[in-house]
């Protein structure tokens, strides 16, 4: 089931077109990723699920039927620039918010408490805004936005602008709230945190929707039958070998250590038969397919 | 409803809590008090140092006719000038010699003093003055008329005209001058308040924008809501002030002033309201017509909140369709110093209607002021500053209403521009760039 169905959307500005016939299907439950260079779209996107922007053509379904305004309630959004009101004390500005998304006064105070001892800041409740450096700003804007427990969050970007600690911090949290069963959405050029918890993936580049998936069947499938190969023994005699049955990409042989080699298998080659090659001549140590990272195939299809 | 009520809230906390509301609405009453008894104060300062002349008067007639006031002393001395001048300076406590030639009368130029520090404008003028009263009575008297001093008593004379408006009804004295005074005032004070928070307003925009809380509130509330709740709030806080304002006005008319004022001219401004006639009860109580009615429609209580309540409506109308053209600026924008450019037509008016006010005191019903007065981008400053007058209430009534019109439109445009200027970041817009998002918007 797809919490989040866009078909077709185009936008257009002025002077380019933001978004051009984009669909995307988000499953529910899942960690979705929106990748893509800067000025793809990503961010127009993530504005016309959250109704900020409406598409000049297609659709965004949500929950399977088309999505009203009423929704938004059961969306939080975290934009790429972060914003809060400079002047307005911690405490004061996180209930504003919560009320603005439809909880009442009581409930949000609970479960800002709650949120707020998390995070260990609940000594920032009446400090204002502008006294808060850059990352105690981004923790309680992360509060604000997951606090009304919507069933689908969106970040633009959540990771710039997080120390290293941080980030490992939020990275949790929004496991965990996967885990507590919410989706979400996150646009990232991040791409080791892609790796590590999306499911999903939508690459845009140029305002179209070039590659969507699965995380791991994307990598096989750009994987393209590469291996690497570690071994000890004699390195021209094996090159010539294998040679003789798939392409050799690159060869580094070492007297000291381990010698490493990689190769490309064709397709109708068998695998086993070239591994019993490489075991008849040298001592075999490892034998392994090497899966692109994401960052790869990121450059390759934008470059494409 | 709820989304704007809750912003409405934020805007109304967030400044009217503040320390600096608390301030200027206190201060500023105080203020105007304290600027209009300056002058009082600044005159009773200057001038109370009391000085002595000594007159040669070789004429021997003007010596006897100067009198001596508050400030001037005059000691008659005989002898000539030259030892009068020796003993004068010998004289610590003297100012000066006044010497006076022989042939005054007919020279008015043989008059001379002689000072040992610096003079003053206002002394010089005073001592001139008795002079040439003393020279024209003894050319009068030249011509030889019986009865001179009485002729000349029954001949002075000083007319104050009593003005009366017989287009309302209740033929009631009025104060031209009063009128006129007050119309200025609110004037002047709509003008400071459209321009203080309409660019307040702006500034909260640019605010907004600038840090970004604005994409993270309109993921929640629509655009229309967010421009709607911020300009009723800001509206809110300054018709706070204005009521404040009006609070102590009123008190200051029903209580204050009848606590400290003379028995005699508070018992003149009861007749004048029972409908007594203001000359003769100048007269009885003996006190200046001006000061009667001035103070008749200063203590008219009932009058000035009716006042009060045409210009709050006036209040905020302007306001509302200023707030709505400024917070359009505000949302084009990225910082204040961008916006400049663009505010260019929304002062313009303003200023004009600053200027017009100056026509009042002349004709509160020239063509320019009446019409001023009528379009709505003026009105909200000509027509309070006119309403002292007394003007016909389908005037006010018309006017208002299309003020009210013009702010349906302008605010209808604004959440336009709005809707698309907050997303904008980056190059400057041009008036361009703001009538396309007005029409595409």
């Amino acid at each position: 089931m797809n919490i989040i169905t866009a078909s077709h959307i185009t936008k257009r500005y002025s002077v380019h077109t933001a978004l051009d016939d984009v669909s995307v299907e988000i499953p529910r439950g899942s960690v979705y990723g929106l990748l893509g260079p800067n000025g793809a779209g990503k961010t127009t996107l993530i504005r016309t699920i959250t109704r900020i922007l409406l598409p000049d053509e297609g659709e965004i379904c949500f929950d399977g039927r088309p999505i009203k305004q009423s929704d938004i309630y059961r969306i939080g959004y975290m934009p790429e620039e972060r914003g809060l009101y400079r002047k307005m004390k911690v405490g004061d500005q996180a209930l504003f918010l919560a009320r603005l998304k439809g909880m009442s006064r009581h409930d949000a105070l609970v479960a800002l408490k709650e949120w707020f001892e998390r995070f260990g800041i609940s000594e920032w409740w009446n400090k204002r805004v502008d006294d808060l450096s850059k990352g105690m700003a981004q923790k309680v804007q992360f509060i604000v936005t997951v606090l009304h427990k919507p069933e689908l969050l969106i970040f633009d970007e959540p990771f710039s602008g997080f120390d290293p600690i941080n980030a490992n911090i939020l990275k949790e949290e929004i496991l965990r709230l996967r885990n507590e069963g919410a989706t979400v959405i996150f646009s990232t050029h991040n791409m080791s945190s892609v790796e590590e918890i999306c499911d999903h993936i939508t690459l845009i580049n140029k305002s179209k929707n070039i590659l969507s998936g699965k995380v791991d069947d994307i990598r096989r499938a750009h994987g393209g039958n590469i291996f690497s190969v570690q071994y000890k023994g004699e390195s021209s005699l094996l090159t010539e070998r294998v040679g003789a049955i798939c392409e050799i990409l690159e060869s580094e042989p070492s007297n000291t250590s381990l010698s490493t080699l990689k190769v490309h298998i064709p397709r109708n080659e068998d695998i086993r038969s070239v591994v019993a090659t490489i075991n008849d001549t040298v001592e075999l140590h490892q034998f392994a397919e090497t899966i692109p990272s994401m960052n790869d195939i990121f450059i390759q299809a934008v470059r494409s | 409803m709820k989304n704007i009520s809750l912003i409405i809230g934020r805007e109304y906390r967030e400044r009217v809590f503040k320390k600096s509301f608390l301030i200027t609405t206190i201060m500023m009453p105080l203020l105007m008090i304290l600027l209009g008894a300056a002058p009082t104060l600044i005159m009773e300062f200057v001038d109370s140092e009391m000085r002595n002349i000594w007159v040669v008067d070789e004429s021997g007639v003007v010596a006897p006719q100067l009198h001596s006031d508050e400030e001037i002393t005059f000691t008659v001395k005989e002898g000539d000038l030259a030892s009068v001048l020796v003993a004068s300076s010998q004289d610590e406590d003297n100012f000066g010699v006044l010497h006076i030639g022989k042939n005054i009368v007919t020279d008015p130029n043989a008059a001379h003093l002689y000072t040992t520090s610096s003079s003053s404008l206002v002394l010089e003028e005073s001592i001139a003055n008795q002079i040439e009263k003393v020279i024209e009575t003894e050319r009068l008297k030249a011509y030889n008329i019986e009865n001179l001093d009485e002729i000349l008593k029954d001949v002075k004379a000083e007319v104050h005209l009593a003005t009366t408006r017989t287009d309302q009804g209740d033929d009631k004295a009025s104060s031209t001058a009063v009128s006129s005074l007050i119309g200025m005032l609110l004037g002047f004070i709509l003008y400071f308040f459209l321009a203080i928070y309409g660019s307040m307003v702006m500034q909260s925009v640019i605010d907004e924008k600038s840090s970004r809380i604005l994409e993270v509130m309109v993921s929640t509330v629509k655009p229309f809501e967010m421009l709607m709740g911020k300009v009723l709030g800001v509206a809110l806080v300054a018709a706070t002030q204005v009521a404040v304002w009006g609070a102590l006005i009123v008190l200051f008319s029903a209580v204050i002033i009848p606590a400290i004022l003379p028995e005699n001219i508070l018992q003149g401004v009861q007749q004048v309201q029972a409908g007594g006639d203001i000359g003769t009860l100048a007269m009885q109580q003996d006190v200046s017509p001006e000061m009667l009615t001035a103070m008749s429609s200063l203590l008219d209580t009932g009058h000035i909140a009716l006042m009060l309540g045409a210009v709050l409506l006036f209040f905020v109308g302007g306001f509302l369709l200023y707030a709505s053209l400024y917070a359009a600026v505000g949302a084009s924008v990225d910082q204040a110093q961008d916006a400049q450019q663009l505010t260019i037509p929304i002062t313009i008016p303003i200023i004009a209607a600053f200027v017009v006010i100056m026509l009042i005191m002349k004709d509160p019903n020239s063509p320019i002021v009446f019409w001023c007065s009528m379009i709505p981008f003026t009105s909200p400053i000509v027509m309070v500053a006119r309403i002292p007058s007394g003007i016909p209430v389908w005037e006010i009534i018309v006017s208002l209403v299309m003020l009210y019109a013009t702010f349906v439109i302008s605010m209808w445009g604004a959440a336009k521009i709005y809707k698309v200027g907050i997303f904008m970041h980056g190059s400057k817009p041009t008036f361009k760039d703001i009538w396309r998002w007005l029409r595409n918007g």
